[in-house]
């Protein structure tokens, strides 16, 4: 095992201490997250869709299932979860697409047991969760088909995108939905915060199960990523300093 | 009972997995390193078999509305008839096959050569979008940036070696060496924490994305 290894290892074990330790004492002591308007507008938003018999869309994204780019889709298949029990007082499930095989068969499998948990298995329709193209272009071709025919007032982008990622948020401006949207790749994100109503910026997009209610574990890993986040600007700061120091000697 | 035995057994079977293939990244023996290789294998397979499952429900989906003929069925039936020639002219002649090369070529590419290029003017529509519905300092900035680094990066207009061109050239780079790249970073490190945390969660079997 060489260093850096050991280094990673005791990062993540840090980590995982740091979310089960902030679990534990998440009752006692409730953390109080700052307010991210996107979120709050989101949960409106639902609310009105439901209301109104229309259909909340979640935009997985076009990242396979393997490699890291899958991270961000599947904090969208946590908010999932708190989704599907908003609208299964509604008539009209909520329908999730994918440019990815796999990741469209766990859409079904969250919906699935989503509906089931709330009591409204009745609600779960196979076609709900479905692949809408196996390249990222292709699947941005159908969106705007799920959007205008399928009576979608909420558009949500929870995944990995490419540069379609301008048009898979500007679609559903023009279908008139509420959007909000985030992504792990940078390039992406600046094309969301351009064409989407309600941009969700850096790491905001993991942050979605908590402020869903998607649970206390949620909660946890913001808690634990502050607290590597501080660590991580305090050694950057010492190593600035350190560096300049060493320049000046 | 039965279906929660069911599924702590799930959660029990990928956190496991999940641990083989984290700990071959970090440790160096073979008896983990072959395991973490078999493990990627099978994900790719399954992957793969995953496709075929997706592109059944995606013509079942359209099926569906081309039969009921729902609201754009007409594109429903272009695209299981496409579905259709491209899978078979693709089993006939291979994947790699002229005919395959020829419909990538001169369909599919283009297309999506097309969707690109609708993309820069999606931007600039948009870029006026965010002006008047979102009128704040950082919208602002935004696109004051966005414009500079436009005007740097494309072709000179007022001559190469003219002080304006120049100077912008010279803003954008620092722009976009500094400011752009030291931005870049921290977001970086956000998302890497960001789903480092999600990672965790479903190795824990506290996220569930294969269902409860």
């Amino acid at each position: 095992m060489t260093a850096i290894d050991l280094q990673g290892l005791l990062l993540l074990f840090a980590f995982l201490g740091l979310m089960l330790g902030s679990a534990a004492i998440g009752r006692r002591f409730p953390a109080t997250f700052r307010q991210i308007a996107a979120f709050e507008a989101l949960g409106k938003a639902i609310e009105r869709a439901v209301e109104a018999g229309e259909r909340v869309h979640l935009s997985l994204g076009t990242g396979s299932v393997i490699g890291a780019e899958s991270a961000p889709a599947f904090a969208g298949l946590a908010a999932l979860t708190r989704i599907a029990r908003a609208t299964s007082m509604s008539d009209r499930p909520a329908v999730v697409t994918a440019g990815d095989g796999a990741m469209a068969i766990l859409a079904r499998d969250t919906l699935r047991s989503s509906y089931s948990e709330a009591g409204a298995a009745d609600l779960y329709d196979p076609t709900s969760g479905r692949l809408l193209g196996p390249t990222p272009f292709s699947y941005v071709a159908g969106l705007p088909t799920v959007l205008n025919n399928e009576s979608v007032s909420v558009h949500m982008l929870s995944g990995f995108y490419g540069f379609e990622a301008g048009l898979a948020a500007e679609f559903g401006e023009r279908a008139r939905a509420f959007v909000i949207g985030g992504t792990n790749e940078v390039q992406s994100q600046a094309l969301i915060y351009v064409t989407s109503q309600n941009p969700l910026l850096g790491e905001e997009v993991f942050a979605s199960g908590a402020y869903l209610g998607a649970g206390e574990l949620h909660k946890a890993s913001l808690r634990a990523q502050d607290v590597i986040r501080i660590a991580i600007i305090v050694l950057i700061l010492v190593g600035v300093i350190a560096a300049t120091f060493e320049d000046l000697i | 009972m039965r279906l929660v035995r069911t599924s702590a057994l799930w959660a029990a079977v990928a956190a496991a997995v999940g641990v083989f293939v984290l700990l071959g990244y970090f440790v160096d023996f073979d008896f983990i390193q072959n395991i973490r290789l078999l493990f990627m294998r099978w994900a790719a397979l399954l992957a793969a078999a995953a496709l075929l499952v997706g592109l059944t429900n995606l013509v079942q989906v359209h099926w569906r509305k081309l039969s009921q003929t729902e609201e754009g069925w007409i594109y429903s039936a272009l695209l299981i008839l496409a579905f259709l020639v491209t899978l078979v002219l693709s089993l006939i002649f291979g994947p790699d096959g002229d005919v395959s090369l020829f419909i990538f070529k001169y369909f599919q590419f283009p297309i999506e050569a097309g969707l690109m290029a609708l993309l820069s003017v999606t931007l600039l529509v948009a870029g006026f979008r965010l002006v008047t519905r979102r009128r704040d300092a950082f919208s602002l900035l935004f696109l004051a940036t966005a414009l500079v680094v436009m005007i740097g990066t494309g072709p000179a207009l007022l001559g190469t070696q003219g002080p304006i061109t120049v100077g912008m050239s010279e803003l954008r780079n620092w722009i976009a060496q500094v400011w752009s790249a030291g931005g870049a970073r921290g977001i970086a490190i956000g998302v890497a924490l960001g789903a480092t945390t999600t990672g965790l969660r479903v190795l824990l079997g506290a996220d569930r994305p294969y269902g409860s």
